[in-house]
């Protein structure tokens, strides 16, 4: 019976493979709407005739999802959160790596209620840009853009820690260092492909 | 010797400090805040003065009062024993200076620990971690065996300063992940299994320890809020130390499914 | 039936006294006023001496040996000193298998340093923490006896007294929780003392809080003979504080610090004009002696109080932070000054107590069955200690205590565990009656306050320099002192995490003590070691060469004395302007 350990390891190597590979997936296919409606509905199409999709989308998206964010839920319930009492920066980005991973859920189960499960008919430009078309929802996304953008940045740092990549400061810093430059990159790319369809 | 008169006679100046110490008479007691004044000294440290209301524990509103229960030993900052919070955040009282700190100076006892009374914890547990880990060296005998093995200096650098733990509960104190919810073993035993692990005989049993800490509570539970480092009063590298062990494990976890 | 050792004390002598006996077997049951990491011999920095000679300086175990004899002016017992010094060099090597984190020379052997009273380098250290550094891998070694059953840890529990059968044989001790103030007994075959020392008796010292003597007192007062208690070290370096005089160690002026004050406008250093054989590097007690001259005499001292320069801003601050962090550190944390830059100012404190309980050469007391190891004995360090040398004798004294206790407990016809149940209940009733008694005192008189005036007067008149009428005046107010105790209030806090309870008894068991140091003094007038009187400023070998025996009484200590052997090494005279060999031609 794996224990503890194994499930935290497991946790953390999700975050990344697939889920932050998914993410990057998902965002070159919302780019494709930047070289217009049709790219983007040849982009999806090309998707959904992927063989045994279902499959692929369970093993590969849903279930590390579903895992990832039940297991967080539980790591974030773990924790007694002190910034106040001690207001370093890295406590900060502790803190914060709990409330976007709330964020996120919330953002994410929304997203994929609205656009994938609950969703009849096809997936095209013209869905997502009806879906975004009350500013409310826009507002939302750009929450939830930021919140996984920085959950996955922060967590992609942390992932070096915790499986012992990088060890010295020096090492830390320059991850962090470009986990903020990819933080910074999945926005700008995640809000002109959003803005694409506004 | 010493008529340093300067230091033996109290001078109090119309400068009195104000102490505000959360109080309590122990579990299942509630807890209350009682305020002192106690006249300014150079130099006054917070040590000091808990000592002054030991002799006259009187509050601010001039009641007798019973006097504050406090641990302290060594009182320069090697013994671990004063660890308390002071203005919200843990430290020893031996080294907190009245003068760098913001008045009124609020005392509290350590809250990851069970309270004994006063600002005294029970820290029992942090000794319980040490062998759970296994935070030895296996030696076969204290009888004559020569020397250990050659350690090059920059190994004993290192290993130096983790071996400057002293016990205290900074670090667990300040860590988001240690709490009443969590089982976390905390920052200080794991540095004190790199310390050991490090040491050529030591290693020997470095898969014990790394098992031990691959455990319910164990490394994993770190969420690398990196707190303990910073709060560290010796500053002991926590977190390069965490890191370095969850190396270890990474690797000995991998290695050993690979040849189960 | 298996034996049973009990251990009081969790410092370097206790704990290597535990780690003995657990290992050969036995079991050990451990109690400690503090979690034992937390013992008084974390705070020793310097480090431990043993004649490794990895400098090519030619030193040898004969010369650390004759360095300590004659460090100690001639009072020590030389077999067992000798005996200790032979040892030092396998403690070394035992603590470096133990994983403790000496520093290292870059071929990665053990690196050593000179210390006071040494013309060679042979003290081993970690940094300047190095007294912390050893008990926590001996720590360690209990804490793998103790997984493994042999060891029983009573930490945060007080020693409080023996217990004793007719015989008087030592029985089991009666302790106390002092958490809940729950007292107990514990039968053992065996008892260990290993309980520290007593500098709280001079109410700032550099001793932790916990250096009450109070246990060694308490055994005092049931019989045991309390040996040369008038000797106390006055550490040359600490730092001035209301609560505590902090150490700042010899290893600094071992590693190149400098010792001056200002005379007539220019920094004089005083102790390599008049010492220039060994300079800065002199030992304890002529350090201190010749600042008290520069700073009460001659009135020379920093802001004209008792205080000197202490200088290390002209060493390479790589090598401060490698060998001295530790106390640069404290230096900087308490005085707020960076010692890198400005001279430390530093003035003398008392630091150590070279008598203690008498013991044979088994460490064994008067009392059958009752061992005494490490400061709390009398055994290793004559009329001074030299520095780097407490901790190899606490070291080597528990290492010789343990294998001994057991060996005494083996030969034993009876085993305590066969005794009446009714000896060790009678002999716990009574500690708790008398805690009881404690408790309800209703008085006028504060501990806390009779105990910071028994400390202004020892501090005053049983220091550095010690005059007869002012010796006499200080029994007189330990008297009057002993009289006012019986009129103490310990107000109304309830039992549980009560402080001042304990802290009453402690009180009682200091001026028992005082007494006993104080008296000493009076009686021996000659000038030893850290023992100087102007009036007697010559040492007497004819008439003090031995060692002092004081004996409990209800009307005050009875004294006797003993000779010193000396197997090995005849007397000379002490100085420290020439080299040792210059003393050794004069010796008839």
């Amino acid at each position: 019976m794996p224990n503890t350990y194994f499930w935290r390891k497991l946790h953390s190597f999700l975050g990344l493979f697939p889920i932050g590979v998914f993410l990057f997936e998902h965002m070159f296919v919302n780019s494709l709407a930047l070289k217009g409606e049709a790219a983007f509905n040849r982009g999806v199409a090309f998707l959904q005739g992927v063989p045994y999709l279902w499959l692929v989308e369970l093993v590969l998206i849903f279930l590390p999802l579903l895992f990832h964010a039940f297991y967080g839920i539980y790591i974030v319930y773990l924790t007694k959160n002190n910034v106040l009492s001690y207001t370093y920066f890295r406590n900060w980005l502790f803190y914060l790596q709990r409330i976007t991973a709330l964020v996120t859920l919330a953002f994410v189960a929304w997203h994929v209620f609205v656009l994938r499960l609950g969703f009849s008919g096809e997936i095209s430009y013209a869905a997502v840009s009806q879906t975004l078309s009350n500013p409310v929802v826009t507002a939302l996304y750009v929450i939830g853009l930021f919140a996984s953008f920085s959950h996955f940045a922060n967590g992609t740092w942390s992932f070096f820690v915790s499986w012992g990549i990088t060890i010295g400061e020096r090492a830390q810093k320059t991850t962090a260092y470009i986990c903020a430059i990819l933080f910074v990159f999945l926005t700008v790319v995640g809000l002109k492909a959003l803005n694409a369809f506004v | 010797m010493s008529n340093d008169k300067s230091s033996s006679i109290i001078k109090p100046t119309s400068k009195d400090v104000t102490f505000i110490i959360k109080r309590s008479n122990g579990p299942g007691f509630s807890s209350y805040w009682e305020e002192f004044q106690i006249p300014y000294y150079p130099n006054m440290n917070v040590v000091g003065a808990l000592m002054e209301i030991q002799k006259n524990p009187v509050n601010g509103k001039g009641e007798q009062t019973t006097p504050v229960t406090w641990e302290c030993n060594c009182l320069e900052e090697v013994c671990g024993a004063c660890t308390m919070i002071i203005n919200g955040k843990a430290r020893q009282a031996c080294s907190a200076l009245v003068d760098k700190l913001t008045q009124p100076i609020r005392l509290a006892p350590l809250t990851k620990f069970p309270l004994v009374k006063d600002l005294v914890v029970d820290r029992r547990v942090m000794f319980d971690n040490l062998r759970k880990v296994k935070a030895w060296i296996k030696i076969d005998g204290t009888y004559d065996m020569g020397p250990g093995p050659k350690i090059p200096p920059q190994v004993q650098e290192y290993t130096y300063e983790l071996s400057k733990c002293m016990t205290c509960g900074t670090c667990a104190e300040s860590c988001p992940n240690v709490n009443e919810k969590s089982k976390f073993i905390g920052p200080a035993a794991i540095a004190q299994v790199d310390l050991v692990n490090s040491h050529p005989t030591g290693a020997l049993m470095k898969e014990e320890r790394l098992e031990a800490l691959m455990g319910e509570g164990g490394i994993a539970e770190c969420g690398n809020a990196q707190n303990c480092a910073k709060a560290c009063p010796k500053g002991i590298p926590l977190t390069r130390s965490i890191a370095r062990v969850n190396r270890q494990t990474s690797v000995y976890g991998i290695r050993s499914w690979l040849n189960r | 039936m298996a034996e049973k050792i009990i251990i009081v004390g969790g410092g370097l002598a206790g704990l290597m006294a535990a780690i003995k006996i657990a290992e050969s077997g036995a079991k050990v049951d451990l109690f400690s006023m503090v979690p034992c990491k937390r013992s008084h011999s974390v705070c020793a920095q310097g480090g431990i001496n043993a004649a490794v000679n990895t400098k090519g300086e030619g030193d040898s175990t004969w010369e650390h040996f004759d360095d300590t004899i004659y460090g100690g002016d001639f009072l020590a017992n030389q077999t067992p000193v000798r005996s200790m010094i032979e040892a030092a060099p396998k403690i070394i090597d035992l603590m470096d298998r133990m994983g403790v984190t000496f520093n290292r020379t870059p071929e990665g052997f053990i690196d050593v340093r000179r210390l006071g009273g040494a013309k060679y380098s042979r003290t081993v250290f970690a940094g300047a923490t190095t007294g912390q550094q050893l008990i926590y891998a001996l720590d360690d070694q209990v804490r793998r006896y103790e997984d493994e059953g042999l060891v029983s840890r009573y930490e945060e529990w007080e020693f409080i007294s023996i217990v004793q059968d007719d015989e008087e044989r030592c029985r089991g001790i009666v302790v106390q929780d002092l958490k809940s103030l729950e007292v107990k007994v514990f039968p053992a075959d065996a008892v260990i003392l290993a309980t520290g020392g007593l500098g709280m008796i001079f109410g700032r010292s550099t001793n932790s809080t916990i250096n009450t003597g109070f246990a060694q007192s308490s055994v005092y007062q049931q019989g045991a003979i309390y040996a040369n208690g008038e000797f106390i070290q006055i550490h040359p370096s600490a730092i001035p504080g209301r609560d505590k005089l902090r150490l700042m160690s010899e290893s600094i002026r071992g590693d190149g610090g400098r010792v001056w004050v200002y005379k007539d406008g220019k920094p004089w250093y005083f102790l390599e004009e008049w010492y220039p054989a060994y300079g800065n590097m002199v030992p304890r007690d002529i350090a201190t002696r010749a600042i008290f001259k520069v700073c009460v005499d001659m009135k020379l001292g920093v802001d004209k109080e008792n205080k000197v320069y202490l200088d290390i801003s002209h060493l390479d601050p790589q090598d401060i932070k490698r060998k001295l962090s530790g106390v640069v550190d404290i230096y900087e944390k308490f005085v707020g000054v960076d010692p890198r830059k400005v001279p430390m100012q530093t003035f003398p404190a008392v630091h150590y107590s070279m008598g203690g309980l008498w013991v044979d050469y088994n460490q064994m007391t008067n009392i059958s069955g009752l061992f005494a190891a490490g400061e709390c004995e009398y055994q290793y360090h004559g009329a001074n200690r030299l520095g780097g040398n407490s901790l190899v004798a606490a070291m080597y004294a528990g290492m010789v205590a343990g294998p001994k206790a057991l060996e005494y407990a083996k030969g034993l016809p009876r085993s305590s565990a066969e005794l009446s149940s009714t000896l060790f209940e009678t002999a716990r009733r009574k500690e708790e009656e008398k805690t009881e008694e404690i408790f309800n005192r209703q008085g006028k008189e504060n501990p806390y306050q009779l105990h910071q005036e028994l400390g202004e007067w020892m501090l005053e008149n049983v220091t550095v320099v010690r005059y007869n009428d002012r010796l006499w005046a200080t029994d007189e107010k330990i008297l009057e002192l002993q009289e006012r105790f019986h009129k103490i209030g310990v107000g109304n806090s309830p039992k549980c995490g009560n402080q001042i309870v304990p802290f009453t008894r402690r009180l009682w068991g200091m001026l028992s003590l005082s007494r006993v140091i104080t008296l000493g003094a009076l009686h021996r007038n000659e000038s030893r070691g850290a023992h100087y009187k102007p009036e007697y400023p010559e040492r007497d070998d004819e008439n003090w060469l031995k060692t002092t025996k004081a004996e409990y009484t209800p009307d005050g200590p009875r004294f006797s004395y003993e000779p010193v052997e000396m197997s090995f090494i005849k007397p000379r005279q002490r100085r420290y302007d020439v080299a040792k060999e210059v003393t050794m031609q004069n010796v008839k």
